[in-house]
């Protein structure tokens, strides 16, 4: 068994309140694989997501990420939380920070790492995107796509196992997306386990291993991307796969 | 994340709800109590309270809180009308009428009260040999009480007066631009057009500033106007009750200032949705 | 070369203009208020030279001295109860941040002069605090208690400043923080303070120029402080300068209070600049 699941999802629910968000999601993904989730507004893919990175408390179910219980009471999620990196739709850099520190703060303060390796790190990262000139810039000087890019360093600078992406280009404006979907492109041939929330369909085609359809709080279908147009089991499936499809 | 409306609501009943709220209202007023209780406790290790006899007072901080509403009511019309020039003086097309209003402005607001009220009354009133009594166009007023008001409103107009420039300016100019198109003329577009939205936006701060106008009349005690607070003291001087009657004291500008403080909440709430919906 | 030179001469007549419309528009106002004051008929006459004396202004010094002291330590203590008051008002037990609300908003609807009359004349009777010295300088207890109610009273508009600032830090700047593995302790140092910081300070600058305005009252409980000043050297008997003393009172409080003010006003300016970072990271 050279490969394992690298996330287990359980049989997990979740309440806001009076709220039934998540109603029984089970969900594995092996490492190095990449998955894609769809789905309506409302319908919990980002609460998905959240949970496993331990920003939401959950009410029953389990969450293991790399054989650790993400809301078991003596797991450290510190700790755990270096292994997950996450992107969210709104980038949240820290305005108040150069892009550079941006990147090096995590390495620096959570792991301990010297500043000089974890700005040579971070200028590497830079060069990469091809935007080293931009280091000792802040947030606002930099275009939405060159943001949200920066944004995923910072999450890789801490040299995640997973990555968690929450709608990634659903703020930019549509010439920016590719190149953050290039960047993403990019991890995923690098054997990255992630897991997508995205309306991004021929991203998701092309990239995903497998394709999950979320509403009313469910994972109503997951199949890999071919399975998953051509033959939709359930109707919900349908009727979105058709709307997409009409666009 | 916005949830779907379609999910199942389990519901708490509105009872509930209010239930929460009484238990919480409760709760507090039950520790207050107990902190209360405890500090009032060690206290009278020291001090021996007389609440019996410092109550029969009464009679005399009702005078003296009928004086402050008075006095506070008067100031805040005369601020607010002063204030409403300054403002359309800071908001108008001459320079000088402009620098003459910030002037006025910076150099009340940065002063306290209490260094104005003196030199109103002690170094002002002299110079117009002001004795007693006012003699005002054959209107005999009481001396601490026409300069106690008319340095409480000069001194709040300086206050008031940004407010009301605020107000005007969250006009937007385009309102001024359509007026002025139809062919009224500054003034009538000020008062037909812009004034009247304005005075919807600079209700919750006025009100506001009534809670700062209220507790600076304290001050007035300084020039020996019988309202509440040289009432209290008066009497203290007079009888052993001091913390007793300051404790009154506080009580009563409580009762003034709280209910006022909730009404400006209430309004901002109102507005701030009315606002929203010129906005767009 | 060229362009700064033409710059910086643009800014020497932009200047130029400034001063001499403020000169115009100062002595219209002077103007103004002067006419009222003839106008009304008064026959006041100044004595401008002799309330000038040195050994006046040393009497406004030394009051200025223990009104900057009052300043100060009230400035200090109501930061650091200010400071309890907002975790309080921040803290996850309702009835905490309930109970701070209390706190905040009995003695945010007092006037100072009351809670400085309670304090001098209703603790003071009950709690006894002797004089001491300190650096060579007696401090007695009605400066104590003058601290004192400075500090509590100001603490409650602090506390909620405070809150406000920590408040304004948007909840996703967290969630990234927490994403990284950080701490609470590391998420405040690094992300959340230095951001509520540039939203705290003008409002705060402002609390304290407050602070030293209703230092002034404390005369009224025996400190001997900068109005205290003022009362003292207008006598009617002797020197019967009412009118230049308190409007040289005024000129020391405005030599104090308007430097802050102008501080409070350039901090609320780069505060625009951050609040534009802000909105930059949120779109």
């Amino acid at each position: 068994m050279s490969q394992h699941n690298m996330i287990e999802v359980k049989d997990l629910h979740k309440w806001f309140a009076r709220l039934h968000v998540l109603r029984g999601v089970s969900l594995s993904i092996q490492e190095g694989e990449v998955v894609v989730i769809a789905g309506a507004s409302g319908s919990g893919k980002s609460t998905l997501l959240r949970c496993i990175n331990g920003l939401e408390k959950i009410q029953s179910g389990q969450i293991t990420v790399d054989n650790i219980s993400i809301h078991a009471s003596k797991t450290n999620l510190n700790k755990v939380r270096q292994r997950i990196g996450i992107v969210f739709q709104s980038y949240n850099l820290f305005p108040h920070m150069t892009v550079l520190r941006n990147i090096t703060i995590g390495p620096m303060k959570v792991k301990g790492m010297m500043s000089t390796r974890a700005n040579e790190r971070a200028m590497n990262l830079l060069k990469r995107i091809g935007i080293a000139e931009k280091a000792q810039a802040y947030p606002d000087q930099l275009s939405g796509g060159q943001r949200q890019r920066v944004a995923i360093l910072r999450a890789l600078a801490m040299e995640p196992k997973v990555m968690l992406f929450d709608e990634p280009t659903s703020a930019l404006d549509p010439e920016m997306i590719s190149e953050v979907l290039d960047l993403m492109r990019e991890l995923a041939k690098e054997k990255m386990t992630m897991i997508v929330v995205s309306h991004e369909m021929g991203f998701a085609r092309e990239v995903a291993d497998r394709i999950a359809f979320m509403a009313d709080g469910q994972i109503v279908e997951i199949a890999p991307p071919q399975e998953f147009f051509s033959h939709p089991k359930d109707e919900r499936t349908r009727s979105f796969i058709e709307k997409v499809l009409a666009v | 994340m916005t949830p779907d409306l379609k999910l199942e609501v389990t519901g708490q009943p509105r009872e509930y709800r209010a239930l929460k709220l009484a238990l919480r209202v409760l709760l507090v007023s039950a520790l207050m109590a107990i902190t209360l209780a405890i500090i009032y406790w060690v206290l009278s290790q020291n001090y021996p309270f007389r609440w019996r006899p410092a109550l029969q007072h009464l009679d005399a901080f009702n005078k003296g809180l009928v004086l402050t509403l008075q006095v506070s009511a008067v100031a805040m019309i005369l601020g607010a009308a002063l204030g409403l020039l300054v403002a359309l003086a800071r908001l108008s097309p001459l320079f000088f009428l402009r620098d003459m209003g910030t002037l006025y402005v910076h150099s009340l607001r940065n002063i306290p009260f209490l260094v104005f009220i003196l030199f109103m009354y002690f170094g002002v009133a002299p110079a117009f040999q002001s004795g007693a009594a006012v003699d005002l166009f054959g209107w005999h007023i009481d001396g601490r009480l026409f300069w106690g008001i008319l340095a409480l409103s000069l001194f709040e107009a300086s206050f008031i007066s940004e407010i009301f420039r605020a107000g005007i300016q969250s006009i937007h100019p385009t309102q001024m631009e359509a007026a002025r198109s139809l062919g009224m003329n500054y003034f009538r577009a000020m008062r037909y057009v812009v004034l009247p939205q304005a005075f919807r936006v600079v209700i919750p701060p006025l009100t506001g500033e009534l809670i700062a106008l209220v507790k600076e009349s304290a001050l007035l005690m300084v020039i020996s106007l019988p309202e509440l607070t040289l009432t209290a003291r008066q009497q203290g001087s007079q009888l052993p009750f001091q913390f007793e009657f300051y404790t009154i004291l506080a009580a009563y500008y409580l009762a003034i200032t709280l209910p006022l403080a909730g009404l400006s909440y209430l309004l901002e709430r109102k507005f701030k949705i009315g606002g929203r919906e010129e906005v767009s | 070369m060229d362009r700064t030179s033409t710059d910086w001469s643009r800014q020497a007549r932009s200047a130029f203009w400034f001063v001499l419309r403020l000169g115009i528009s100062g002595i219209l106002l002077l103007g103004a208020v002067f006419l009222i004051f003839w106008g009304l008929g008064s026959h006041y006459t100044f004595h401008w030279a002799e309330a000038l004396q040195f050994d006046y202004l040393m009497t406004f010094f030394i009051g200025l001295k223990v009104t900057l002291q009052l300043s100060v330590l009230g400035a200090i203590l109501a930061i650091l109860l200010g400071i309890f008051v907002a975790l309080a008002r921040l803290s996850p037990w309702g009835s905490m941040r309930d109970f701070a609300g209390v706190y905040v908003h009995t003695f945010r609807n007092l006037p100072f002069l009351v809670v400085a009359l309670l304090f001098y004349y209703g603790l003071g009777k009950a709690i006894s605090l002797h004089s001491f010295q300190f650096a060579g300088q007696t401090f007695r207890p009605e400066f104590i208690w003058g601290v004192l109610a400075l500090g509590v009273y100001e603490s409650s508009y602090l506390g909620e400043t405070f809150r406000a600032g920590i408040q304004s830090v948007h909840k996703e700047q967290v969630e990234a923080a927490r994403s990284l593995g950080m701490n609470y302790v590391q998420v405040m140092r690094y992300v959340v303070l230095p951001q509520a910081f540039r939203v705290i300070l003008p409002p705060m600058t402002s609390t304290l120029i407050a602070l030293v305005k209703e230092s002034s009252l404390l005369f009224l409980i025996g400190v001997q402080e900068l109005t205290n000043a003022a009362r003292q050297l207008a006598i009617p008997t002797r020197r019967p300068y009412y009118f230049e003393f308190y409007t040289i009172l005024a000129c020391f409080y405005l030599a104090i209070v308007v430097p802050l003010s102008i501080l409070s006003h350039w901090l609320e300016g780069r505060l625009g600049a951050s609040r534009a970072l802000k909105e930059a990271a949120h779109p």
